[in-house]
């Protein structure tokens, strides 16, 4: 595995899918749906996949002497690190408005969505259904992303649209929550992204490994 | 015993049918692989290697069936195909530096000798080589390894003469070394120049399997050369094949 995902990173991956973690900064701009910046950071991904099947990246991949699966295994795992650090980008952004700027007038008079724990929840929802969604949904065939692709964007325009309205919701306000104002709301609804994150993941990757053994090259 | 084997390997396409294929191959023997364009050589070799699934068929390779030992058989194999050109924009050093990572045998001198031989240069991208070149680059791949079988699906598809001739010329200095080579053709001096033995495929069925001394003695005609046996046998197996398309609507339309 170690050495399919060194593949993954030196190979197959397109360098936009580094540079679109940078996105993850989005999460400092007032003003802006911050949830888009989880979305390009998985554009970043699609990009990769899009370079890697130009470069003949699943024959090379099957040929080698590895399990399948392992190919499959390895594509879930490169993208998990990618959306990690871009998540890492997006908690250090969350931490610097939920510290240093809570107080900032252009955050406080923000309409949208606050940067806050809810908020990179709501990022590793979008993750988790790019890796149960489209990365899936590539496996099916091996080559066709553009369905999926399609299939993903939706869906994840249906969330940024949900974490976008629900703090505006009578009762939903605390999901807007400032600093470590309803810290324990807000690391609770974090960790129901995280599960989601996984799960979705872990769905995903059953999934893709059952259709890649099925598919042929 | 065969270092390889290929029983009743059977797959069925909307316009294309690879039809019961059997064959074996020998331990430290050059085999041939002759047929035209789409007669199901890429079809076969994709299903030795486990890329495609057969409607029905087995495989065995080392003694070992292929699911459930993949990673270990293809540590033992070189695998080539062709043009096709892997990350054409990082740079030959790179994917080779990357392929070395999975083959704890990896021959270092032998990559170095064959980078030599067929004059690639580490710091050039494969977008940046000629089609000849690329099938070099692929063979470097294979070659570096120490595998026990080579696997190579039209591997003087696209090189020069002389090239040719010496990537024939290698087959032979690595049969002396005990590993087999199996390469499939449409190039039939080819075979004539290094192959042991011959499996002759036509319109997705072995027409024929044979050493290819046995092949020309049992197949060829008084005069004939290898060439002139494998058209005239292609020839034959094209009218067989009308025939039985004629017959089949004929025996559907009997009550």
């Amino acid at each position: 595995m170690k050495h399919l995902l060194k593949k993954e990173l030196t190979l197959s991956a397109s360098p936009l899918a580094y540079l679109f973690i940078a996105f993850g900064l989005m999460f400092l701009i007032p003003g802006y749906p911050i949830l888009c910046g989880a979305f390009f950071v998985t554009l970043g991904l699609f990009q990769s996949f899009q370079a890697a099947r130009e470069a003949n990246d699943t024959l090379f991949s099957a040929l080698l002497p590895v399990a399948k699966r392992d190919v499959v295994k390895a594509r879930f795992l490169f993208c998990c690190c990618i959306e990690g650090c871009a998540l890492l980008v997006m908690a250090a952004a969350a931490a610097l408005r939920m510290t240093l700027l809570q107080n900032a007038a252009v955050y406080r008079e923000n309409p949208l969505m606050n940067a806050n724990l809810f908020a990179l929840g709501a990022a590793l929802i979008i993750f988790g259904c790019f890796n149960r969604v489209f990365v899936a949904g590539f496996f099916k065939t091996a080559y066709n992303f553009a369905r999926p692709f399609v299939a993903h964007i939706a869906l994840t325009f249906v969330i940024i649209g949900l974490g976008e309205t629900l703090h505006h919701l009578p009762g939903c306000g605390a999901l807007n929550a400032f600093g470590f104002e309803q810290f324990g709301l807000q690391l609770a609804l974090f960790a129901l992204g995280l599960l989601a994150f996984a799960a979705l993941t872990a769905l995903g990757c059953r999934r893709a490994c059952q259709s890649f053994e099925t598919i042929d090259l | 015993m065969a270092i390889m084997t290929v029983r009743g390997l059977t797959k069925t396409y909307p316009a294309f049918q690879l039809r019961d294929v059997s064959f074996a191959l020998e331990p430290g023997r050059i085999t041939g692989f002759a047929g035209r364009n789409g007669a199901g050589k890429t079809t076969t070799i994709k299903s030795m290697l486990n890329l495609i699934h057969p409607d029905a068929g087995e495989i065995t390779c080392f003694g070992l069936p292929m699911p459930g030992n993949e990673a270990q058989i293809k540590q033992r194999i070189g695998y080539s195909t062709g043009t096709v050109s892997w990350y054409p924009r990082k740079k030959i050093g790179e994917i080779a530096a990357v392929t070395r990572s999975f083959y704890p045998g990896w021959d270092a001198a032998a990559y170095r000798r064959y980078l030599a031989l067929f004059g690639l240069d580490e710091q050039k991208a494969p977008r940046e080589l000629s089609e000849g070149m690329k099938v070099k680059f692929n063979l470097l791949l294979a070659l570096s390894h120490k595998a026990e079988l080579l696997i190579l699906d039209e591997p003087t598809s696209g090189l020069d003469p002389f090239s040719r001739d010496e990537l024939l010329e290698l087959f032979l200095t690595l049969r002396g070394e005990g590993v087999s080579v199996f390469f499939s053709t449409h190039i039939i001096s080819d075979l004539e120049k290094c192959a042991d033995d011959v499996i002759y495929l036509s319109g997705g069925r072995v027409r024929a399997a044979l050493p290819r001394r046995q092949f020309r003695e049992q197949l060829s005609r008084p005069g004939e050369t290898l060439e002139e046996t494998i058209l005239r046998l292609e020839k034959e197996a094209q009218q067989e094949s009308a025939q039985e398309s004629a017959a089949e609507p004929a025996k559907e339309a009997e009550p």
